[in-house]
């Protein structure tokens, strides 16, 4: 390892600051349902409606204030921060996950280095027109599956009793192509538009918005990751594992990927920070959560209806922002580590010479 | 005919008259097409007679409205496939409508039953034109009672579904200028979700009436409604004096514009008890909800004391059943409904249901549910939010459905629910609760499904009864069986407030839907004192 960047890494007090900021996040979000809180989230005090922060004696003092409809401003901060690791965090992680392979195999077997059987060509035709309800469609999609099934006997007989015209036929995947449209297309237009539009109507479950949250957000990791690959397949030392026979996937898999998502590392926090602001935005407009689901950006969004509560602005506002600036910052540091040209070229070649040892061996 | 909200009355009523329509000043209806007030004549012992006679109105194209615009208006009513199942069951009680051969303006209707609310009641409907929607008059070879009897199951007369295929197609509900109406005012121009814009009609009937009373005067030329998309941007759009008037203000922006000493400069606020009742229904279908003991329990964990409290900051008043405390006919020895979670686990175990593992059983079922509610109404979702705290309290999960008003009210009609939280509206005139409790009214007006032989014979009894003391016995006695039956729980009846420009005057603010008389609204060059 470089040792030049993990010192830097260590050495900026706003970094620790940052990295202490979002520790306290993630503790208060994990440990939320067991903190002695004065009140539970999503209930409504009706004697207390959207008073500000109390700090009597009394045991049921709400520290922070309550919103307009009388529902502890504490104890929605603290589940909110929940909210940020059971919806944002997964969110960005699947997001992560979804982009770096899509992008990682785009990039690396482009528009014609996969190939699929020829029976597949019928069969995803089938599911299409099926899916889809298009005229006829169960006599067609069972045409086509019929019309898979010959073919998938057809090129096995064959292709055991040996090589003959069309039992070796098959069906290139362009893979580049279709990644690259699928993220242009979602792209195209605003992701907090598309957000809104498949958001509208009844809110969704946590799970529903998750994928909403995921289907946004893992175009611009698949872009980065393709971007990177088409570097990485044409390293001396990916090149070297070709040579040397392994099979492509392993290539793929132990070699190539794991350079290609080395900017991942910078770029995951910013994508954390963006989905929490979409996410909040979301909340903020009423789109997507229920009302019992706690968010920051629900609390912010109470405002509205009482414009001269400062608690609902303060506590949420800085807390959203507090945590944006350390995604930042965290982001800002790993991008100064991860960006070192040496590190990354010793890196990669270290590592794949370690597996061309063994694989040698 | 049918609105698709109740807030589109406030323009449907400047747009088309009734018989009858709401004098601000008084609080009571009085004549807008009719002449006068209809004279009563009970026949035998079941059926009242009401006479008409009509205004010298006319349609904008100078066709006078005649007694058989009337009749067509009231035979269109009862035309299937159009969505008019509440008014259908409201006026249900008009049979006939007999007109007089030697007079075209002078009709008299035949009620079933002799309620004397129908004197007031029988003409609130705006009336239609017959010329314009049925040329060829297809309409009059059919009875009033015929088209009202017509079987569900049975498709309509040839004749009907031309004409509800015309009227459909004509789409007055989107295109209000295909149906123009004989009220003073005309739509200029509907920018949707933004603004509706009335422009007074320059040649309008009531403009020769030497001295037009106050439900006939149209005083401003143009009335603009802003459609604003919530409480704050209203308060917001109000102290920039981009609106005049703002009914249904909020508790909360109510107390706090009260509160600043320069709204207080500008604007007039009125505010006083209204006929609408909130109330949780329980959709009676579900097999959770079909026992009275579970609906009771229920009933318990709403604490309608906190929530008016809460939510309306004490204005308002607590109720036992769908009449305001201030009717005549309340029935105060009933007990309020208490907040009383103790009871409610009591009444579950009664109803057979047994905590096990943390949730409740009964048989096969396992009592968990939605609340359904319109998702811009902040009320309703503090009495969602409270009772789901209390229902947790005792160990049933409730999901809240927060719904866009339009997509609610189908839900409710499928009975796509199973608790909802709505408002419901009254009137001083009228208490006909068939629409929205008869049996005959499931799938219409009546959303919770109830109803049962001896509940709707109480209703029908009480929307027919003509003595005052018998009717007063009988309100009592449907207060009492909605407490013991439970199919909504009533919580409290909601204040109205409004704030308005100082000078503007003429504003005659109302507990009665909208709130205020906007065809007498006038500029004062002086602002108005304090109400």
């Amino acid at each position: 390892m470089n040792a030049r960047g993990p010192t830097r890494f260590a050495s900026g007090s706003a970094y620790w600051g940052a990295v202490a900021w979002l520790a306290l996040v993630v503790g208060v979000g994990v440990l939320g349902p067991w903190l002695p809180l004065p009140y539970p989230p999503a209930t409504p005090d009706l004697a207390h409606i959207a008073i500000p922060p109390g700090w009597g004696n009394s045991a049921a003092a709400h520290y922070f204030g309550t919103d307009p409809a009388g529902r502890d401003v504490l104890a929605e901060l603290v589940f909110g921060a929940r909210e940020l690791l059971t919806l944002s965090l997964p969110a960005t992680a699947l997001a992560t996950l979804l982009g770096a392979s899509a992008g990682g195999a785009a990039g690396f077997w482009g528009n014609r280095g996969l190939a699929l059987p020829l029976a597949i060509g019928p069969l995803a035709l089938a599911a299409g027109w099926w899916l889809l309800a298009l005229p006829y469609w169960l006599i067609s999609s069972i045409i086509l599956l019929i019309i898979s099934f010959l073919i998938f006997i057809y090129q096995w007989k064959f292709a055991r009793l040996g090589p003959r015209r069309f039992a070796g036929v098959t069906l290139p995947l362009p893979l580049d192509s279709l990644v690259l449209g699928v993220a242009t297309l979602l792209s195209a237009v605003p992701r907090l538009v598309l957000v809104v539009a498949l958001a509208a109507g009844p809110p969704l479950s946590t799970s529903q918005l998750l994928a909403v949250l995921v289907l946004v957000a893992w175009p611009d990791t698949a872009r980065l990751v393709r971007a990177q690959m088409l570097r990485v397949r044409v390293q001396p030392f990916v090149e070297a594992a070709w040579a040397s026979g392994l099979p492509e996937w392993r290539i793929w898999w132990r070699h190539a990927l794991p350079h290609a998502c080395q900017p991942l590392w910078a770029s995951a926090p910013l994508s954390l920070a963006g989905l929490i602001g979409l996410e909040s935005t979301l909340a903020f407009l009423g789109i997507g959560l229920l009302p019992t689901t706690a968010s920051w950006g629900h609390l912010l969004g109470t405002l509205r209806q009482e414009p001269t509560a400062w608690w609902l602005v303060v506590g949420p506002g800085s807390a959203l922002l507090f945590t944006l600036l350390a995604l930042q910052e965290v982001a800002r540091q790993l991008s100064g580590l991860h960006s070192s040209k040496e590190y990354f070229n010793k890196t990669a070649s270290d590592v794949t010479a370690a597996h061309l040892r063994t694989k040698i061996k | 005919m049918a609105q698709v909200n109740s807030r589109a009355v406030d323009v449907i009523n400047l747009m088309h008259y009734s018989l009858l329509q709401t004098d601000f000043a008084t609080g009571t209806m009085a004549p807008t097409l009719a002449a006068a007030l209809p004279s009563v004549q009970f026949v035998g012992d079941s059926l009242t007679h009401l006479d008409y006679h009509l205004r010298d109105a006319t349609w904008d194209n100078g066709r006078p409205v005649l007694a058989t615009d009337v009749a067509f208006t009231l035979k269109l009513m009862h035309c299937p496939e159009l969505p008019n199942e509440g008014e259908r069951t409201h006026f249900s009680f008009i049979r006939e409508l007999l007109l007089d051969p030697a007079d075209p303006r002078h009709f008299t209707l035949v009620c079933r039953g002799q309620a004397p609310e129908y004197r007031l009641d029988s003409g609130d409907f705006p009336i239609l034109p017959e010329n314009p929607l049925d040329p060829t008059h297809s309409l009059r070879q059919f009875s009033l009672a015929t088209l009202q009897d017509w079987p569900r199951s049975t498709a309509p007369a040839p004749a009907v579904a031309a004409l509800v295929q015309r009227y459909q197609q004509a789409d007055p509900g989107h295109h209000p200028e295909r149906l123009a109406g004989c009220g003073p005012y005309q739509l200029a121009a509907w920018e949707g979700n933004h603004s509706l814009t009335l422009q007074r009609k320059k040649k309008w009937w009531g403009d020769r009436l030497p001295t037009a009373p106050l439900v006939l005067q149209a005083r401003p030329k143009q009335l603009q409604f802003l459609i604003l998309p919530d409480d704050a941007a209203a308060t917001l759009a109000l102290r920039r004096h981009e609106l005049d008037l703002y009914p249904q203000v909020s508790a909360r922006d109510f107390q706090r514009l009260q509160a600043s000493a320069t709204a207080h400069r500008e604007l007039a606020f009125y505010s006083g008890p209204s006929y609408d009742i909130v109330i949780a229904g329980f959709n009676t279908r579900r097999p959770a909800f079909q026992d009275k003991l579970t609906r009771q329990a229920l009933s318990c964990l709403f604490d309608a004391k906190s929530l008016l409290a809460g939510t309306q900051l004490g204005q308002g008043s607590r109720t036992v059943g769908l009449l305001p405390p201030t009717s005549p006919f309340y029935n105060d020895s009933l007990p309020l409904p208490a907040y009383a979670p103790a009871r409610a686990v009591a009444l579950l175990r009664q109803a057979g249901w047994q905590q096990i593992g943390g949730t409740w059983k009964r048989a096969a079922q396992q009592l968990a549910f939605s609340v359904r509610y319109r998702a811009d109404e902040t009320t309703f979702e503090t009495v969602a939010l409270q009772f789901r705290a209390a229902a947790a309290a005792v160990g049933i999960p409730v999901a809240l459905r927060p719904t866009e008003a339009s997509t609610l009210t189908e839900a409710l009609r499928q009975g796509d629910f199973d608790v909802c939280v709505r408002k419901l509206k009254g009137n001083p005139f009228a208490f006909n609760f068939l629409p929205i409790l008869h049996s005959q009214s499931v799938g219409e007006g009546n959303f919770t499904g109830f109803g049962t032989p001896a509940s709707d014979r109480l209703l029908e009894a009480i929307a027919a009864v003509g003595q005052p003391g018998r009717k007063r016995l009988l309100l009592k006695q449907f207060q009492m069986m909605l407490q013991k039956e439970a199919p909504l729980a009533p919580l409290f009846v909601l204040p109205y407030r409004l704030a308005a420009d100082r000078h503007l005057v003429q504003v005659y603010p109302s507990g009665l839907r909208p709130g205020y008389s906007a065809a007498t609204l006038t500029w004062a060059a002086t602002p108005s004192p304090d109400h």
